[in-house]
């Protein structure tokens, strides 16, 4: 197979094909290195006319500064944390609802799976200012609640979705021999349809974190102390404080993106494939 | 044993979780969003019910147009600008192999996993007037004029640009997804015929990737009208009301306006625009199908 394709494809052919990819990704990575340079700039060398600068010393201090007076580390975990918790609900209730729907039998199933689904075509936003005024009342604005009820149950229907389509590719027969055997309904998803489910389980995670990772909007709205806010706000607060010292916003941004860029490096070929699979199944 | 398969108590409460949080989490706000929607809620104090008056205001509302406008115009940016491109990219790069291929397709993708807010301000000093990289670069080329992307007649176009740009891995992936799952006989078999590269793409790839671009299509026109982060975060929906989208603009009714009632009416018509074009690009990619 590979063979055939190598001979289709010429050798100068390739090359221009190797160009034009270069190319692509040099539109695509630009922006990122320009930022990635000048955060290691001083604020003055900005306005030099070059396109990219050479700076004449390297500023580690803008990281530092970054680092120590952006809170980087308390939003970072709060992130981490709010979308870890928010990835395990959204398993734990997707897997359960796929095994009632998908499995047992009953009369209003086919309604139940309908309703799970119809939040994909529901933007989030349009519940922020109702909302609003529930958490409000609930005295849920400014807790981690605020963030991670709107986080699952706008990830639910994908991860319903994608848990659904691929439990029904699972053979019966395995919790059948389990039946026999005396085991019960919960037993039966918690100890062999879990394991056997992993693979959606990538996918769900990585698409439920990509997600919420970026959200700000409800985080904006519905925190006003710094108690649960997320990653972004590490930029926002930068920016007021240090208005007129680039040099060090452009090293907050590098900083913020850095971890999800880290983690995408490392388990690359699984995000790939789990937002190839979630994407088009989705 | 098909007993414990249709046993009550078990299913419901393996439903219940999920059922509870799409009730209170996704429909409960909803019947609120339509009550209010109804009202000339400020955000505090008391209301009065007014009818159907904030939906008489919003058709005659032309920043709502505008943000329509817009959705529309970030769609046909995404399918017309933004897929060729994904599409095209996608099918050379399966033909790289090995490690290139694995390289670029990495390399590709990484927009999308950076934060939108990092996005946003990034390319609010890309866009910067006095000394950002569109700037400069217009300079290096010898224009000495004033240019300011985010200005006044020009910032749509730039926030559409940085919209594209960022999607564009993502779309990528997809349509790579779906050439990969192309049975390299049907290439063999066209390269046995003589078939040129150009012929391929349009008689083999195109139709083959059909279920592929649909899927494509339909996520882009949602997510053109779902646009909020990256657009609050560059411009605000300003100058003006120019790039303001149906999110953006809810919010600024909401809670910078102090049309509560109001913003929630644009919320209840910004779902149903959602659902309508959901389910209106289900059917006629159904009919197509068949």
């Amino acid at each position: 197979m590979a063979k055939i394709k190598a001979a289709v494809i010429n050798k100068p052919g390739r090359i221009i094909t190797i160009a034009v990819m270069t190319l692509v990704a040099v539109i695509q990575m630009f922006p990122l290195i320009w930022l990635l340079d000048f955060s290691l700039c001083n604020s003055n060398e900005m306005f030099t006319s070059g396109i990219l600068v050479l700076p004449q010393k390297i500023q580690w201090n803008n990281y530092y500064l970054a680092f120590t007076n952006g809170n980087f580390l308390h939003y970072l975990r709060n992130s981490l944390l709010i979308n870890t918790l928010a990835v395990i609900m959204v398993l734990i209730i997707s897997i359960m609802a796929a095994f009632a729907c998908g499995r047992m039998e009953w009369k209003l199933k086919k309604v139940a799976s309908i309703l799970m689904v119809m939040g994909m075509m529901i933007p989030i936003h349009a519940t922020l200012l109702p909302n609003y005024v529930i958490y409000d009342r609930l005295r849920l604005t400014d807790t981690i609640w605020a963030l991670l009820i709107p986080y699952v149950a706008f990830s639910l229907p994908q991860g319903f979705f994608l848990t659904s389509s691929f439990m029904s590719s699972i053979p019966k027969e395995l919790e059948e021999a389990a039946l026999i055997d005396g085991c019960g309904i919960y037993r039966i998803v918690a100890i062999i349809i879990f394991p056997l489910m992993k693979a959606s389980i990538v996918t769900v995670s990585i698409m439920t974190y990509l997600n919420n990772w970026n959200e700000f909007m409800l985080a904006t709205t519905y925190l006003s102390s710094k108690r649960w806010k997320t990653l972004p706000f590490c930029i926002l607060e930068f920016t007021g404080q240090y208005s007129s010292n680039y040099a060090v916003q452009f090293a907050v941004m590098t900083l913020s993106a850095a971890p999800a860029l880290i983690i995408y490096i490392i388990l690359n070929k699984h995000i790939t494939k789990g937002v190839a699979m979630g994407a088009v199944k989705g | 044993m098909h007993n414990l398969y249709s046993n009550k108590k078990v299913i419901f409460s393996l439903m219940a979780p999920g059922l509870i949080v799409f009730v209170t989490a996704i429909l409960a706000p909803i019947i609120l969003s339509t009550y209010y929607g109804f009202t000339n809620f400020s955000g505090i104090g008391a209301s009065s019910f007014i009818g159907l008056e904030n939906y008489k205001t919003l058709i005659h509302d032309s920043v709502f147009w505008t943000a329509l406008r817009n959705s529309l115009l970030l769609s046909i940016g995404f399918i017309c600008i933004q897929h060729p491109l994904a599409m095209l990219t996608a099918v050379k790069l399966d033909k790289l192999q090995g490690k290139t291929e694995g390289l670029f397709r990495c390399i590709f993708f990484i927009p999308n996993v950076i934060s939108v807010a990092v996005i946003a301000y990034l390319w609010k000093f890309i866009y910067n007037p006095s000394f950002g990289l569109i700037t400069k670069v217009l300079r290096a080329l010898g224009y000495t004029g004033q240019l300011n992307p985010l200005g006044a007649g020009n910032a749509i176009w730039a926030v559409l640009l940085v919209l594209i740009w960022h999607g564009f891995g993502w779309g990528m992936l997809i349509y790579y997804t779906g050439v990969k799952n192309i049975d390299p006989v049907m290439y063999e078999a066209a390269a046995i015929d003589g078939a040129s590269g150009s012929k391929t793409f349009f008689y083999i790839t195109l139709p083959l990737m059909k279920p592929v671009i649909q899927v494509n299509v339909t996520m882009a026109v949602i997510s053109a009208l779902k646009q909020m982060e990256t657009v609050y975060l560059l411009t605000a929906g300003g100058p003006g009301n120019e790039t303001q989208f149906m999110a953006s603009y809810l919010y600024k009714q909401a809670f910078q306006s102090y049309k509560y009632g109001y913003g929630n009416a644009i919320s209840v018509a910004f779902i149903a625009i959602c659902l309508v074009s959901t389910v209106a690009l289900n059917r006629l990619f159904a009919e197509r199908g068949e």
